[in-house]
């Protein structure tokens, strides 16, 4: 297992290179949109000869270097923890992330609770009456929630609630579950939902047909044979080896719930990471840009790791082949 | 061994013998996998209709997409506006929406007139529905045949070859999956400016390619240790034949559903993209009226309700439609083809 775990680890950094990599020159294709619009800013009429201003913006924000200069310095700043300054605020890039992560970590781990909540025991039962009409009942609510686009679900929800008035929803203020915990599950219970329903009917599918796989093996019918009740033989044998793949579509959904998350932190006005991210890239402010894609980036190298190491962890043929 | 001699060998012992294609023969496959999966069946006409809406756009729209309807003004007051033809001053002394004859038909609700109502801007909502087909399809379309075809290529050359090449072309795999794939399609549009439809597609067939490399690999995986394989190097085929004439046929199952399915996964991703308002700012696009029809509210919801509901069945086809080509086509995939959008 240790070395396994070794092997595992040590792959991924190359792959942290690459990233900084692809995200240094993503960024750095188009450097001049800041200085422009900053220049514009300052010269609201125009007209005048702006070289020098140029020239003077470039400097003061380190990108008159030629760019084999800069990717090096970028690439010995992130060994160094130093992930740059935002070019509008001149604060560290980190400082805004952190503002950003209390509010993205609160909506990824709620809507992680309903993905789970809602898809792991309905793909069990769906599993136990397969093929009554429970089961395609459920069936096709999964199937429609993979098909449907996770902020038309937001949208519509949203529009539930305006329309019939059933709670105010404070879409300015965005207030956190420990600032005002009532306020705060009235805005972000809806996204919670319409994601978790999105990409927990993924999992639940996933859930369903590895139970029904699990259910026709041998030892399943030795369990019943034995005497054993159905409480027992479904959650002490079977669910727990249906469950190995789902590991990694739940690893898949955690990593994806960023995704999901730019677009409900757009749609219901979340000052999160997602809708920082967008900001920054509308105002090309490249140092911020480029600490968020690497940070996000990381973390979902070492999710997937650690659902690598968990799956050879609890299925021991895995991690001897 | 000349490449004759081996085209000869593979002749007599590989290729079963011709058979002529009959239209008819194609028409009962095509019943018997709508008899045997109705959910598939059901998934094929879902995209038919889309494709036939697609290519019938100018023939079925009712107005010109981009044309503004305007209506009678309840407000306009005829007595004032002719007045203040002679005096321009009572113009300062009466709120302005008196003095217009129409406004724009922004809001107005299902009528005969406009099936769908208008948006915002007054435009038809449905004949901008029917257009916003074709975005979904070429965008859809496009981005999978560019993802098939580099996946096909590097995802065979890794697993045939190995070693380095493989360990190296794993690791950029890698790479692009770690990016959330929604903010690495942000990160390649920045790249040029003023983002088209075009360059949207590119983006999501490059984003996709990983997707595609890691089903491809997993294939030629399993086709090369098959026997014909080994027969093939052993009577002489170099590796780009054996490549192209005997492993890429045998990939080719896998490699059609995770097309039909990936499909959908990039329709969403584009309406994801004009929804948060970084699509092609001149196209017409499901994703950008769900976003336009929630400014109706709580007047009209029509909007975003056709707008999304239209993704839903489209990705809903393809999603159906390849889950059965999976069933018959190879079993053994069940599970596996997810793109990760």
């Amino acid at each position: 297992m240790g070395r396994y775990a070794l092997r595992r680890t040590l792959v991924n950094i190359p792959v942290i290179w690459l990233i900084a990599t692809l995200v240094f020159f993503a960024t750095n294709v188009l450097p001049g949109d800041f200085v422009a619009r900053r220049i514009a800013q300052q010269n609201p009429a125009g007209g005048e000869d702006t070289t020098a201003q140029v020239a003077q913006i470039k400097k003061d924000l380190g990108i008159d270097k030629p760019i084999a200069e800069r990717y090096t310095r970028y690439l010995w700043d992130v060994v160094r923890g130093d992930l740059g300054e935002s070019y509008r605020s001149r604060q560290p890039a980190i400082s805004e992330f952190k503002r950003g992560a209390p509010y993205t970590i609160q909506l990824s781990l709620m809507m992680l609770v309903v993905a789970l909540a809602t898809s792991v025991p309905i793909g069990i039962i769906s599993a136990l009456r397969q093929d009554s009409l429970v089961d395609y009942v459920l069936r096709l609510l999964a199937i429609l929630g993979v098909a449907a686009p996770n902020f038309w679900i937001g949208t519509m929800l949203l529009l539930l609630v305006v329309r019939y008035e059933l709670w105010t929803i404070d879409l300015i203020n965005s207030p956190l579950l420990w600032e005002d915990p009532l306020r705060s599950l009235q805005l972000f219970i809806l996204p919670a939902v319409a994601g978790g329903f999105a990409s927990g009917a993924g999992i639940m599918r996933l859930t369903r047909s590895q139970m029904l796989e699990v259910l026709r093996q041998d030892y399943i019918r030795t369990a019943w044979a034995k005497g054993l009740r159905e409480r027992v033989v479904v959650v002490r044998h079977a669910t727990k080896n249906a469950m190995i793949p789902v590991l990694t579509a739940i690893g898949l959904t955690v990593a994806g719930l960023l995704s999901g998350n730019v677009v409900f932190e757009y749609l219901f006005n979340i000052p999160g990471v997602g809708n920082r991210i967008l900001t920054a890239i509308t105002e090309r402010d490249v140092p911020v840009v480029q600490a968020f894609v690497l940070i996000i980036a990381t973390f979902v190298v070492f999710v997937n790791l650690a659902v690598d190491l968990l799956y050879g962890w609890v299925d021991p043929r895995i991690r001897l082949s | 061994m000349t490449t004759q001699n081996v085209a000869r060998l593979e002749e007599q012992y590989f290729r079963p013998p011709p058979q002529p294609v009959r239209p008819l023969r194609a028409a009962r496959a095509t019943r018997n996998f709508m008899v045997q999966k109705p959910l598939g069946g059901f998934g094929v006409i879902l995209i038919a209709v889309v494709v036939l809406v697609a290519f019938l756009a100018p023939f079925i729209q009712r107005y010109d997409p981009d044309e503004v309807f305007s209506r009678d003004n309840p407000d306009y007051d005829a007595e004032l506006a002719e007045k203040s033809l002679e005096d321009r001053s009572i113009r300062f002394l009466y709120p302005p929406e008196k003095f217009e004859k129409t406004v724009v038909a922004s809001v107005d609700g299902i009528s005969a007139g406009h099936w769908l109502g208008t948006d915002t801007a007054g435009r038809d909502v449905y004949s901008r529905m029917v257009w916003g087909a074709q975005l979904s399809l070429l965008v859809g379309v496009g981005a999978a045949i560019i993802a098939i075809g580099f996946g096909l290529f590097f995802g065979i050359i890794s697993a045939y070859f190995g070693g380095w090449v493989d360990m190296l072309i794993q690791r950029l795999t890698d790479t692009l999956q770690a990016f959330p794939a929604l903010i690495l399609l942000l990160l390649f549009l920045q790249v040029v400016e003023n983002a088209n439809k075009y360059h949207m597609t590119i983006a999501l067939g490059i984003v996709g390619i990983a997707a595609v490399i890691r089903v491809v690999r997993s294939a030629v995986l399993r086709a090369r240790s098959e026997l014909y394989v080994e027969a093939a190097q052993v009577i002489g085929a170099t590796d780009a034949r054996v490549m192209v004439r005997h492993i890429l046929p045998n990939i080719m199952a896998p490699t059609i559903v995770i097309f039909t399915i990936s499909i959908g996964s990039y329709i969403v991703a584009e309406s994801s993209l004009a929804f948060i308002g970084f699509g092609d700012p001149a196209a017409i696009s499901w994703g950008k009226m769900v976003n336009e029809g929630r400014k109706l509210f709580p007047a009209s919801y029509t909007m975003s309700l056709v707008s999304g509901g239209a993704i839903t069945l489209t990705v809903l086809g393809f999603n159906l439609a390849g889950d059965a080509l999976r069933d018959v086509l190879d079993p053994r995939m069940r599970g596996a083809g997810k793109s990760g959008f």
